[in-house]
């Protein structure tokens, strides 16, 4: 609770200091603020996979199917049909939910290794499918998203930079969905995801309802990224089939490891910091002067140095059974 | 008629994508090892035989064999440095490990290489040769022929080192229980070493193949080590033979698939075609059965 409080705290601050006019512009800049947002956003997405691939241990690399899903609904909803945003908003969480039944449905049978290609065959086949069809704009995408209001309030007539709103947006679903997980996690449906985790065959025997848990689990990770997905297009007002793709998951899939699977807070420092360190790495090489940007070679680099160090994450904790 | 000459078409890429399910396939079986940079090992053969053809001048076969040696030599260096000290470890760190790898490789070899396309210089003679068959025209590249026939001796060489060489079969029996190989004298580090040194030198040899025939860049990895993977699975996982017959399936339906669906859903179908086995059938064609033990 102190966490979260501190944590709200800082994020606030940098949001809304510049608003009180007494800070030079340059140092809490519209494009920290914008780091700021995307950090939340892959901090909330980082979350609700740490649900999937964390609580019930099912690996899961098609995470981003559901961000760009959540994306595309609220996009064409918005777009093609004029629909308000916060009904969008809501049904792209139900939408990517319901998708979630059938992309968990593989895990029933699936375990391990074969259960990561098939979740990341489905994103694969998602992008190919936005790519494709002529209503979501093809390779391009859609632009010219509209900007959410409150109460007859546009969001970018708030604030300084416009990009507060959508800031406190994020905090919010990431703080409720931090205290969620930590209900889930003291709860019977918490210890049916750790008896499922540590041992299947052991936890089925014991009665644990196998294939309810493990798409319940799908079904809540989905909603979270879904509604993730359909608020960060429309702070960008722009949609991509890159946001579905394969690299977004992998990403994502990262930030659990990174920050430890199993951790709440574990899973806002992989997100915190793998969004910030490639944005700092590009400031350096500017500074530096280099002609290309070090940041993925790197990356690859610091995974293997880090998965060889500490396994199990920066925060994470060695489960008894190591598999 | 315009299926047999889209059987004909695939029939080149099939075999290609049969060696990459191969080095997937050999890796898993043994290792247990999603080998996430095989991708990569295909495309540092690819640009290996492409620098030793443009710059030192040599002859496709000569080629052909550098890739096949510095693809052997890539998969063997990742073992040792990244996946060696982990086989015991947590699966997932094993796994994001190798991730890792492959994201360094891609765009190191990015970095040093430049992101653009190049094409192989024409290294070989080959000719389009149009048959009239029932009143009908079929045309056939002797590339294609020549890359097929290349890739079946390939093959047939591989299947004469994993039956007939006391190597080769230690191969075999640790494909289905590495401990027990391990209790019967077989020195395990080693026996992973040589599956390494197989399955990347069939990824080299896959790259320069691919080379020939299309055009390559540092980002060719990817789409093509996760096809290989699911031919593996179609074929049945730790199934070579599977993993052959496989290949050349997906090599046609492709080519099917773009002339009668949509072109766009090309690259999607190996995709579908992996989930629908794992979905209906998780041992493939011709993969023996994993059971899971209490």
């Amino acid at each position: 609770m102190r966490k979260a409080v501190i944590f709200s705290l800082v994020v606030l601050a940098v949001t809304f200091i510049d608003s009180l006019d007494l800070t030079a512009d340059y140092i809490f800049s519209s494009y920290m603020k914008h780091i700021l947002f995307v950090s939340l956003a892959y901090s909330v997405l980082t979350l609700s996979l740490n649900i999937v691939s964390g609580f019930i241990g099912q690996v899961s690399l098609g995470h981003a199917a559901f961000f760009g899903l959540g994306g595309y609904v609220s996009a064409l909803l918005t777009q093609v049909y004029h629909a308000p945003f916060w009904p969008s908003f809501l049904l792209a969480g139900i939408i990517a939910a319901l998708v979630g039944i059938p992309l968990g449905a593989p895990a029933l049978r699936i375990r391990g290794p074969f259960l990561v290609v098939v979740t990341y065959g489905f994103g694969e086949v998602f992008k190919y499918i936005a790519i494709n069809l002529d209503i979501t704009g093809g390779p391009a995408g859609l632009p010219g998203l509209i900007t959410p209001s409150i109460a007859g309030l546009s969001f970018s007539s708030i604030g300084v930079s416009g990009k507060e709103v959508f800031i406190v947006i994020m905090l919010i679903m990431a703080l409720f969905l931090a205290f969620y997980m930590r209900q889930i996690g003291e709860s019977r449906v918490g210890h049916a995801f750790a008896a499922i985790r540590e041992d299947e065959i052991a936890a089925a025997a014991m009665g644990v309802n196998v294939a309810y848990h493990k798409l319940l689990a799908f079904v809540i990770g989905a909603f979270f990224a879904g509604l993730t997905g359909s608020l960060f297009v429309h702070y960008l007002s722009f949609i991509s089939p890159d946001m579905l793709g394969s690299n977004e998951s992998i990403m994502i899939l990262t930030m659990v490891v990174v920050g430890g699977t199993l951790s709440i807070t574990g899973s806002f420092v992989g997100a915190f910091l793998l969004t910030i360190l490639p944005e700092g790495l590009r400031y350096l090489k500017d500074i530096v002067g280099l002609s290309y940007d070090p940041w993925l070679v790197l990356f690859g680099l610091l995974l293997v140095i880090m998965m060889r160090v500490k396994p199990q994450g920066i925060l994470g904790v060695d489960t008894i059974f190591r598999r | 008629m315009l299926l047999l000459q889209q059987i004909i078409n695939g029939l080149a890429l099939g075999g290609i994508y049969s060696l990459i399910a191969i080095g997937w396939t050999v890796v898993f079986g043994i290792v247990g090892l999603i080998n996430w940079t095989h991708g990569e090992v295909f495309m540092i053969g690819a640009f290996v035989g492409y620098f030793l053809i443009t710059s030192f001048k040599v002859s496709f076969f000569v080629a052909l064999f550098g890739a096949m040696i510095a693809g052997g030599l890539t998969a063997y260096l990742l073992n040792h440095f990244a996946y060696r000290s982990l086989r015991t470890g947590p699966k997932l760190a094993l796994f994001i490990t190798a991730l890792g790898a492959s994201t360094f490789l891609r765009n190191l070899a990015a970095l040093l290489w430049e992101p653009h396309s190049r094409a192989y210089p024409p290294t070989l003679d080959f000719s389009v040769q149009t048959f009239t068959f029932g009143g009908s025209a079929l045309t056939v590249n002797t590339l294609q022929i020549f890359i097929f026939a290349v890739t079946l001796f390939i093959m047939a060489f591989l299947q004469w080192f994993i039956t007939r060489t006391m190597m080769g079969k230690a191969m075999l029996a640790a494909s289905q229980d590495l401990e027990v190989v391990s209790l019967m004298g077989v020195e395990v580090d080693g026996l992973i070493n040589i599956t390494f040194w197989v399955s990347g030198i069939l990824g080299g040899a896959a790259g320069v193949l691919v080379g020939v025939l299309y055009a390559i860049n540092p980002y060719m990895g990817a789409l093509a080590g996760l096809k290989g993977w699911a031919v593996a699975v179609l074929g049945g996982v730790g199934s070579i033979s599977g993993a052959m017959v496989a290949g050349l399936l997906l090599g046609v339906a492709e080519n099917i698939s773009s002339s009668y669906i949509s072109s766009g859903y090309r690259d999607a179908i190996a995709f579908v075609i992996m989930i629908i086995t794992l979905i209906v059938k998780p041992t493939g064609l011709m993969g023996f059965k994993f059971e899971e033990k209490v």
